[in-house]
């Protein structure tokens, strides 16, 4: 078992009818992610890459049994389809897009949790458990299945990330995009929860940047006797303050949310923080070694 | 996106929050054809926090005073603007001074109400009571009366301040604030409350349904410089850093791990420039206008690894703009991520380089940067 997806997930791809939802739709199928149910409201498009398409999710999760769902459409309609998603019991969702506002992310946040759902996003390329199921737009020759688990704010880091790892030879057992806003459906400290209790997970590698506070939830996790060895890249060093770069919560406004400040705060926990990528293999095979000589 | 503290007193007014009644002038000598009647409060208008510290609101006892203190204000710089308009304001006598403000916490993945009974501007020296609520329509004012009762005695007062946070979770959400911040609010000698500052951040994602936030954000634009307004304009995300070395990339965190990769050799990143929400001819076009034209930048390295972005196209398009291109620059590619195979023939067919990781790639062009 793997942490959201895995095989047997039963994926529906809302807004399956655009060119992304139907490239996305034939990716992670071929990745053995079973796609089960397209929703494409208003079109009369019946099927995509062999996929059955509904008018609604609700029908989609009737007749199909999707239990998970990869929701593609930009941000202005988000709210209405994540919560329509919801609605129909689907209990994973993954919400790629970005420039959702704050106000619509808290909505769809709380509406997850009132769901007992777990959503993923806003403005990530979504969740991938190597060799098992992908839900979302990651190149899948980064990824090999191991004993990391990873979790990212930033998309384009974290397939850099794993492809140096497996590079490297170092697999992971689920890779977690949170996402680079300041509300998440998943954040860091959440990620770190799933992550802590999966049993395959050894070690685990936390990709962050500056700004907001997910950064210092890794820090309390580190600290705690039973945590996992945790190593961590923070990126960002050298953005002035007071601009923002590119993702909504990635600003220097005070200290805090400096790089160097979340450094010193994750090397004080016994975090194996990464000087730069080039130092990122080295810290997280550190971590790994710290976790064969607590289990030896 | 903060506002002015006109425009924030503005939409607490007409979301039934007093404010004091307050007049803008552009020029001095505008302050004797107000009909106020003094001591009142001048204030420059500069979307910037640290006013106050920093000596941006003065008082001033009769006409003459005011025209003095205005012609002063208008000619200093705050936060790095000059301010185009000053606020004048009766100067309000008031008992008390305090903390009432609204925000996004992502910790909790909602929104907050924060009160501190001392305002002003030392507020940051306490920990405010924090009432963190989530999605607005779990605000509970019985919540927030039970949480403030050990931080305010004053049973009126209390009830005042449950009543106006409740208004304000109202306003942040017609409007999309993500902060609203009232520092001070006074406490009137009758009692009531009158807010003397505002400060609303506005939530720019919100610019489709919020017409007033799509023409603030043109505004702002048109005062970057000519060629950021461009790329911005053309939907690229880009903050100018001044060093040599030109960065188009692709992703928030690979552009910040390429920035800090190039400021740890010595040498300064540009830009920051990440094209992946508009990742189109037209786009990377752009991207090479603006570099090109900078003449600080010395070479420019196109880093990208997509995942959504599918390389091979973005490769077609490098060869097309390389064919096209007038300027010298050296220019370093390392692309990687979805296509990448057939992005590998586009490069070797257009006879550019590819180089196999990051490290490698930065090392050319700081090389490239340090030869010319």
């Amino acid at each position: 078992m793997s942490v959201l997806v895995d095989a047997s997930s039963r994926v529906l791809i809302y807004g399956i009818a655009g060119n992304f939802g139907r490239f996305s739709a034939r990716d992670i199928a071929a990745y053995g992610t079973k796609v089960v149910a397209g929703v494409a409201p208003g079109r009369d498009t019946r099927e995509v890459e062999g996929v059955p398409v509904f008018q609604n999710a609700r029908s989609a999760c009737a007749s199909t049994d999707a239990d998970v769902a990869l929701v593609y459409v930009p941000a202005p309609a988000a709210l209405d389809a994540v919560l329509e998603v919801l609605d129909a019991g689907c209990k994973v969702v993954v919400y790629p897009g970005d420039g959702l506002p704050v106000q619509d992310a808290v909505e769809i946040r709380a509406a997850a949790r009132r769901a007992g759902a777990v959503l993923v996003g806003p403005n990530t390329p979504g969740v991938i458990s190597p060799g098992k199921a992908k839900l979302g737009f990651m190149p899948s020759f980064c990824y090999t299945p191991g004993a990391l688990g990873v979790i990212s704010r930033s998309g384009s880091l974290s397939y850099e990330a794993g492809w140096r790892l497996t590079s490297a030879g170092l697999g992971q057992t689920s890779v977690i995009g949170i996402g680079g806003d300041p509300v998440k459906g998943l954040n860091a400290g959440e990620a770190i929860d799933l992550l802590h209790a999966d049993a395959e997970t050894e070690a685990i590698l936390y990709l962050g940047e500056i700004g907001g506070a997910d950064e210092y939830a890794v820090a309390r996790y580190a600290e705690r006797d039973d945590a996992k060895p945790t190593a961590a890249l923070i990126v960002g060093a050298s953005a002035p303050p007071g601009k923002q770069m590119g993702h909504a919560a990635a600003l220097v406004g005070s200290k805090a949310d400096t790089q160097a400040a979340k450094v010193e705060a994750l090397r004080i926990s016994g975090v194996h923080v990464a000087a730069n990528l080039r130092a990122l293999v080295d810290a997280a095979q550190a971590a790994l070694r710290q976790r064969e000589t607590i289990t030896t | 996106m903060l506002m002015t503290e006109h425009a924030g007193k503005s939409l607490l007014a007409a979301h039934g929050i007093a404010v004091p009644r307050g007049n803008l002038i552009r020029k001095g000598n505008q302050v004797r054809s107000l009909k106020q009647s003094y001591p009142v409060a001048l204030k420059v208008q500069v979307p910037s926090g640290g006013r106050g510290k920093a000596g941006g609101v003065l008082r001033a006892d009769d006409a003459e005073q005011a025209e003095a203190a205005a012609g002063q204000l208008l000619q200093r710089e705050f936060g790095g603007e000059r301010a185009q308009t000053l606020l004048v304001e009766p100067w309000v006598e008031h008992t008390r001074e305090l903390y009432l403000g609204l925000t996004v916490d992502g910790q909790i993945g909602g929104y907050v109400i924060l009160y501190a009974p001392t305002g002003g501007v030392d507020v940051e020296h306490q920990e405010p009571h924090k009432y963190a609520f989530g999605s607005p329509r779990e605000f509970r004012a019985h919540a927030l009366r039970e949480l403030l009762a050990s931080a305010e005695a004053d049973d009126a007062l209390r009830e005042r301040i449950v009543v106006m946070a409740r208004r304000l979770v109202f306003l942040a959400t017609a409007i999309d604030a993500i902060t609203i911040e009232i520092n001070p609010l006074a406490v009137l000698p009758d009692g009531k409350l009158l807010a003397l500052d505002a400060k609303i951040v506005r939530d720019e994602a919100a610019a489709f349904r919020q017409a007033d936030v799509a023409e603030e954000i043109e505004r702002s634009r048109k005062r970057e410089p000519r060629i950021v307004a461009k790329a911005l304009a053309g939907n690229l995300m880009m903050v100018g850093l001044d060093g040599e070395v030109g960065l188009i990339s692709g992703g928030a965190g690979m552009t910040m791990a390429a920035m800090d990769m190039i400021a740890d050799t010595g040498l300064r990143p540009a830009c920051f420039l990440d094209c992946s929400s508009n990742p189109t001819p037209a786009g990377y076009q752009l991207a090479f206008e603006a570099l090109d034209a900078d003449r600080k930048v010395k070479a420019i390295l196109v880093s990208i690894f997509g995942g959504g972005t599918h390389i091979d196209r973005v490769a077609k398009v490098m060869n097309e703009i390389m064919q096209k291109r007038k300027s010298r620059k050296p220019v370093v590619f390392r692309m990687n991520g979805t296509g990448r195979d057939q992005a590998d023939v586009v490069m070797q067919q257009a006879g550019l380089q590819n180089y196999p990781t990051l490290e490698s790639a930065v090392d050319s062009v700081v090389a490239a940067v340090r030869a010319g």
